[in-house]
C-alpha cells in the first residue's frame, strides 16, 4: 500500500489543488496565520510587559530586608516609652555572627551635605556604607570602582560619586582622580554610579548621592558606633521575614528595650513587595494563557468550519474522484494534508509576521521583546494537532461521499 | 447461469429504495451484453434506467440477483474493492461531463491513472496520447471553462479511455449538447466501437437509441424487450 507522506505524487496532487483554488487557499491560510500571530504576539506581549515592568527593579536583590532604629512603645526597666532606639555596630555584629545566612549585608550611615568642587556646589545626601551594599543594590558604575573592602577597613578619604551630583559639579570635565570638599573634608573621587530601578531605600536615588566608606564617615564626622540603617540579603531559600524575629531578639538584648517591643526597631522586607508584583506577574501569565487558548480555540474552530465548506463545496469533486477509482482512504489522506500543509505554511508565516512585529517593538523601545524558538514551535505544533483534529470531522464527511453524488449532480 | 460469453451479465437483478412506501425500482431484470455491442438503455425518466447504470457503473448495490462484470461477481464488495473495480473495468461518461474545474484538461484525463499510483510523468504521456486520439491534443492545457460542451465530452471520454475498461458506460452523454456536436459524439462512440469497445449508453433520445446496433427498453422496472 502507498504511504502518503513518502509519495511524491500524493504532495503533487496537494500542490496543484492548493495553487490552483488561490482565493480558498488565501482565505483559509489566512485564518490560520492570523491565529498564530495574534497567539504568538500575545505570549510575546505578556513577555514584554514583564519585562517592561522589571525594568524598574532591575539591579535591585529580591530578598533585601533593612532594619532600622524607631522608639520604644513600652516603658521598660526604667526607662519611659518613646525612648529612641539607638542601633551600633554591636548589634550589627551580634546579627551577623547569629545568622549566617545573611548573604551580604552594610550598616549605612546618612548625612546631608554639599559636595563642592571649585566653584560648583551641589546639594548631595551623603552615604557611608561598606562593600557590601554594592552586592545588594548592583548600582551602575559608569566610570572608575565602588568602595571596595580596603577603603573601608583604612577608613580612606575616597568617595563614589552620583552621576547627577557629579553632572553638577564637574561638567563634561573627567570626575575620576578630583578631591571634593564634603562638609569641610576632602575625599578623592574614585568612581561615579547611578540606577535604573525606581526602587530607593534610605532616601534619594543613588544619582544623587555621595557614597564613602563607613569607617571613614564615623570617624570624619564623630558618629561613634551609631547606625542609621542595617540592609542585608538573605541566601536564596531563605526569606528575610524567617529572621525578623531573631534579630529584634538579638537588638532587645542589648538595649534595654521590652522583648515585645515591635516600635523599636522598623523591619523593612523587601520580599513581601516582590511577592506582590510576583503575583501580578502571574496574573499577567494567566491572563495571556487564558486570552491564548480562547484564540487557540476560535483559531482551531475556524479551521474546521472552513474545512467542512470546503468538503460541502467539493462533493461533486470528491463524488468524480470516487467514481474513477478514488477509495475512501485517498479522499481522507487528500483533505487532511490539504488542511496540514495549509497550517504549517501559514502558521510558519504568522509567527514570522509576530516574529517581525516583535522585532519592531523591540526597535522602539530597545527592550528585547523575544518569541522564543521552543514556544514558536510550540504554537505550530498545537496548530497543527488541533488544527488537523478538527479536519478530522469534515474528511470524514468527505470520506463518506458516495460517487453516486458525481451522477446525481447536475 | 454465469455464461462467459457475456461480458455484462445480470440475473433477476432486485432493487428498491427503502422509505414509508419502499419503491421498488428494478424487477427481476435479467440481461445479457456480449463484448464489443454497442448497446442503448432506453426509458422514461423513473423507468429504473439511471438505477440499473449505477449498478452496472458498480455505484450502488442491488438486493437480490448476481451481477458478473467480465466474469467477476459484483456483490457486497467494500468500498475499497469497488473503487479498484471502477478504476479497473469501468469508463464512465456523464451527461454533464463531470470534468475538474480547476485542472486543464491533460490532468483531468490523466486523473484516474494517480489513484492507481502511477508517476506523473507517465500517466501525463498517456493522457496526451488519448487526447490525440480524440483529436484534442492542442486543447491540453486548457480549463474545462474555455472548453465547448463537444470538447469537453471528447476530454471526459479520453478520461474513461485511459484506463483501458472492459465497458464504456455512458450516461445521457449528448444530453447537454446540441444535435450536430451530438452526432460527433455518437460518431466517436461508434468508431470506438469499431475498434472493439463494449459500449452502454443510458439515454431517453431515440436518435442516440437509433445509433446502438441494440437497444434495451425499460419500463416500470423491467426489461421491455
Amino acid at each position: 500500500m502507498r504511504n502518503p507522506i513518502f509519495d511524491i505524487e500524493n504532495w503533487r496532487e496537494i500542490g496543484a489543488t492548493l495553487s490552483q483554488n488561490k482565493t480558498r487557499t488565501f482565505l483559509t491560510g489566512f485564518g490560520i496565520f492570523w491565529g498564530t500571530a495574534m497567539l504568538a504576539l500575545l505570549l510575546g506581549g505578556s513577555d514584554l510587559l514583564k519585562k517592561l515592568m522589571s525594568r524598574n527593579f532591575e539591579g535591585f536583590a529580591t530578598n533585601v530586608a533593612v532594619a532600622f532604629p524607631g522608639r520604644t512603645s513600652k516603658s521598660y526597666a526604667g526607662f519611659n516609652k518613646g525612648m529612641p532606639l539607638d542601633l551600633n555596630l554591636t548589634d550589627i555584629t551580634n546579627i551577623r555572627t547569629a545568622i549566617p545566612e545573611i548573604e551580604h549585608s552594610s550598616a549605612v550611615n546618612i548625612l546631608w551635605a554639599n559636595a563642592v568642587y571649585g566653584q560648583k556646589k551641589s546639594s548631595a545626601q551623603l552615604n557611608g556604607v561598606e562593600p557590601g551594599y554594592s552586592k545588594i543594590f548592583s548600582p551602575i558604575i559608569y566610570a572608575g570602582r565602588f568602595i571596595n573592602e580596603a577603603d573601608d577597613a583604612n577608613a580612606r578619604k575616597v568617595c563614589v560619586v552620583g552621576r547627577k551630583v557629579a553632572d553638577e559639579i564637574f561638567g563634561s570635565s573627567e570626575a575620576l582622580g578630583k578631591e571634593i570638599e564634603l562638609n569641610g573634608i576632602y575625599y578623592k573621587v574614585v568612581g561615579t554610579v547611578g540606577q535604573t530601578s525606581e526602587i530607593n531605600i534610605g532616601g534619594a536615588p543613588m544619582d544623587e548621592c555621595v557614597f564613602i566608606p563607613y569607617q571613614s564617615m564615623r570617624s570624619s564626622y564623630n558618629l561613634g558606633n551609631k547606625v542609621n540603617l542595617f540592609m542585608m540579603t538573605i541566601k536564596p531559600g531563605h526569606s528575610p521575614g524567617e529572621y525578623e524575629n531573631l534579630i529584634r531578639r538579638l537588638v532587645a538584648r542589648n538595649h534595654p528595650i521590652a522583648p515585645d517591643d515591635r516600635a523599636a526597631l522598623g523591619f523593612f522586607d523587601i520580599s513581601e513587595q516582590f511577592k506582590m508584583v510576583e503575583n501580578i506577574f502571574t496574573g499577567i501569565t494567566l491572563l495571556a494563557l487564558f486570552v491564548g487558548v480562547g484564540t487557540l480555540l476560535s483559531g482551531v474552530i475556524g479551521i474546521g468550519n472552513i474545512m467542512w465548506i470546503i468538503v460541502r463545496e467539493r462533493t461533486h469533486e470528491i463524488g468524480i474522484r470516487r467514481a474513477i477509482g478514488a477509495k475512501p482512504r485517498d479522499i481522507i489522506v487528500q483533505i487532511l494534508s490539504e488542511s496540514m500543509v495549509l497550517t504549517t505554511v501559514a502558521g510558519i508565516a504568522g509567527i514570522v509576521f509576530a516574529s517581525l512585529i516583535l522585532g519592531a517593538v523591540q526597535h522602539l523601545t530597545g527592550i528585547a521583546a523575544q518569541l522564543p524558538f521552543t514556544t514558536a514551535m510550540a504554537i505550530l505544533v498545537t496548530f497543527l494537532v488541533l488544527g488537523t483534529a478538527a479536519g478530522i470531522i469534515p474528511a470524514f464527511k468527505a470520506m463518506q461521499i458516495k460517487p453516486i453524488e458525481a451522477l446525481n449532480d447536475k | 447461469m454465469n455464461d462467459h460469453k457475456y461480458i455484462i451479465d445480470l440475473h433477476d437483478i432486485n432493487k428498491s429504495y427503502p422509505g414509508v412506501v419502499p419503491l421498488h425500482v428494478l424487477k427481476d431484470v435479467s440481461l445479457g451484453i456480449e463484448k464489443g455491442e454497442l448497446v442503448s438503455i432506453m426509458g422514461a425518466s423513473g423507468s429504473g434506467k439511471s438505477t440499473l447504470l449505477n449498478i452496472l457503473g458498480i455505484l450502488d448495490n442491488y438486493d437480490s440477483g448476481e451481477y458478473h462484470l467480465d466474469g467477476v461477481l459484483i456483490k457486497n464488495l467494500s468500498e475499497n474493492r469497488a473503487a479498484d473495480l471502477r478504476n479497473y473495468m469501468i469508463g464512465f461518461v456523464f451527461q454533464s461531463f463531470n470534468l475538474i474545474g480547476y485542472k486543464n484538461a491533460l490532468d483531468n484525463v490523466a486523473l484516474p491513472l494517480f489513484y492507481r499510483g502511477i508517476s506523473r510523468k507517465k500517466r501525463n504521456a498517456l493522457a496526451m496520447e488519448q487526447l490525440e486520439r480524440m483529436g484534442m491534443a492542442d486543447r491540453a492545457t486548457h480549463l474545462p471553462s474555455e472548453l465547448s460542451g463537444g470538447q469537453k465530452q471528447r476530454v471526459a471520454i479520453a478520461r474513461a479511455l485511459i484506463t483501458n475498461p472492459s465497458i464504456l458506460l455512458a450516461d445521457e452523454p449528448t444530453g447537454a449538447l446540441d444535435s450536430h456536436t451530438s452526432r460527433e459524439v455518437m460518431q466517436v462512440f461508434r468508431d470506438l466501437n469499431a475498434e472493439g469497445r463494449t459500449i452502454v449508453i443510458v439515454t431517453h433520445d431515440p436518435a442516440v437509441g437509433e445509433q446502438t446496433n441494440r437497444i434495451i427498453r425499460i419500463s416500470d422496472g423491467r426489461i421491455v424487450e
